[in-house]
């Protein structure tokens, strides 16, 4: 691999930039979609740009009993982090992540840095609804992280088994052996699986169901109270990069198959829209939000039986 | 090249002001213009998401900010926090009568109309309550004067 390959793949294609304007997009595509499905008109498809620019040009304001260093340090981690995930995510057909530049299980622990982020930045930031907000998306971390491991124990034992061994981390061969033995979607052993990690969805992406930790109308955004100007500029460009790096793992866990080349970043994009519009929008527009215990026992409940059910039924099998 | 990035400024300004983010003051109004804005934020038929607008919660992510009410003297000091903690370049639309005049309350002890005493007014949306049509008009005319502040 040549020396600037790895720099490209984080900063252009696919992490960084790609992944921004791409997450950016989604999102706009997502808030047009919701409007039309509560009958309203809705923003403009690049409404979030606008939102970013404008964000560019307000000013940053630390409230003083805040942390300085780490009120303005968070932001710019977890935008990094996601900015690194994004490189390690493949795209079947299209890009193959180096081997060099870690797994599934390296990809779990960055994918639970944006949650840690708003967490220390919520408790940064000095304001009671951010201590909230720290309190209840650690309750939601807590919940959702074990069905996804578990979701992801039951792939890797699958794919390790088709290869002899007991287990695979690598999400290229992952990938790899869906193109050879057919899709996980269409595989009745993975279905719970694929449930519950539909369900992780929404509370990764801190939409309505499970966005309790900013919900808005309770704790005003929780850590994201305090911030102004570019710092939560960094939070969006943070979730707009996540939203896209956990689309395409959820297309990459289940569903890769694709022609190579061009057709297969345009088949890429069809189906990160269809992921979004099933397991975002539609969710997001049809659901109220659950108070923190109902979700956590939701999670203790639904997703981690399903998940399990996958797992065992793999080991079984 | 000194043009260049001053155009490319320009552009950025131009797309910037269309997303402006609202927040609402309560200065002590009778409710009456907070449920007009809240028509104008909430139903289908007014929807201000199309014009890039966003009800937010958070004074810091705030750039127009819509005040209602006569400033009574309870909520004084806490309205001028508030309206400190909001970052600029921001925008005053005063919403009702009652910023501007007192309208009911004017003859009372306890308010201190007219608010501009207090806080720069840019925009007066006098009505006791205004129409949303009216509310969304003083919007419009705040993002012009937000254009120039950037």
């Amino acid at each position: 691999m040549q020396p600037y390959a790895y720099p490209l793949a984080v900063l252009l294609f696919p992490g960084g930039l790609f992944a921004l304007v791409l997450g950016l997009a989604l999102k706009g595509v997502d808030r047009r979609l919701a409007a039309r499905l509560q009958r309203r008109v809705g923003p403009p498809l690049a409404q979030p740009f606008f939102d970013l620019v404008k964000l560019a040009f307000k000013r940053t304001m630390v409230p003083d009993i805040a942390s300085q260093p780490v009120f303005l340090g968070a932001p710019l981690v977890g935008a990094a982090t996601m900015m690194l995930a994004a490189a390690m995510v493949p795209i079947a057909g299209v890009y193959t992540p180096d081997p060099a530049l870690g797994n599934l299980l390296v990809l779990l622990y960055l994918l639970a840095i944006p949650a840690v982020v708003l967490m220390i930045a919520g408790s940064a930031s000095g304001s009671p609804f951010g201590a909230i907000g720290f309190s209840r998306e650690m309750a939601l971390m807590l919940a959702y992280e074990g069905p996804l491991v578990l979701v992801v124990a039951a792939i890797a034992v699958r794919v390790g088994h088709g290869q002899g061994g007991w287990a695979s981390f690598s999400l290229t061969e992952i990938v790899a052996y869906q193109a050879r033995h057919g899709a996980f979607l269409f595989d009745p052993v993975m279905w719970p699986a694929l449930l519950a990690f539909l369900a992780f969805y929404p509370a990764n992406l801190g939409i309505i169901p499970f966005d309790i930790p900013e919900a808005e109308t309770e704790v005003l955004e929780g850590p994201l109270l305090e911030y102004s100007g570019p710092a939560l500029g960094l939070f969006k460009v943070m979730s707009a990069l996540k939203s896209v790096v956990v689309l395409s793992l959820g297309i990459a866990l289940f569903f890769p198959t694709a022609p190579s080349g061009v057709a297969g970043l345009a088949v890429q994009l069809c189906k990160l829209l269809l992921l979004m519009l099933v397991g975002v929008t539609l969710v997001r527009v049809s659901c109220g939000r659950m108070r923190i215990d109902q979700a956590f026992r939701f999670f203790l409940k639904w997703p981690l039986a399903l998940s399990l059910a996958s797992l065992v039924a793999v080991v079984v099998i | 090249m000194t043009r260049f990035i001053q155009t490319l400024t320009d552009q950025a300004k131009r797309l910037a002001t269309r997303s402006p983010w609202i927040y609402r003051i309560n200065a002590g109004s009778c409710n009456g213009c907070d449920v007009e804005c809240a028509t104008t934020a909430c139903i289908p038929r007014y929807d201000v998401e199309r014009l890039g607008c966003q009800y937010c919660g958070s004074p810091r992510h705030a750039d127009i900010v819509l005040i209602t009410g006569p400033l009574t003297a309870r909520i004084k000091d806490d309205v001028l926090r508030v309206f400190a903690e909001i970052p600029e370049p921001k925008v005053t639309v005063a919403v009702g009568v009652c910023p501007i005049s007192g309208g009911i309350f004017r003859e009372s002890y306890a308010v201190h109309a007219p608010m501009n005493q207090f806080i720069p007014i840019d925009v007066n949306v006098p009505g006791c309550p205004p129409r949303p049509q009216a509310i969304i008009e003083g919007v419009a005319e705040a993002i012009a004067i937000w254009r120039a502040r950037l």
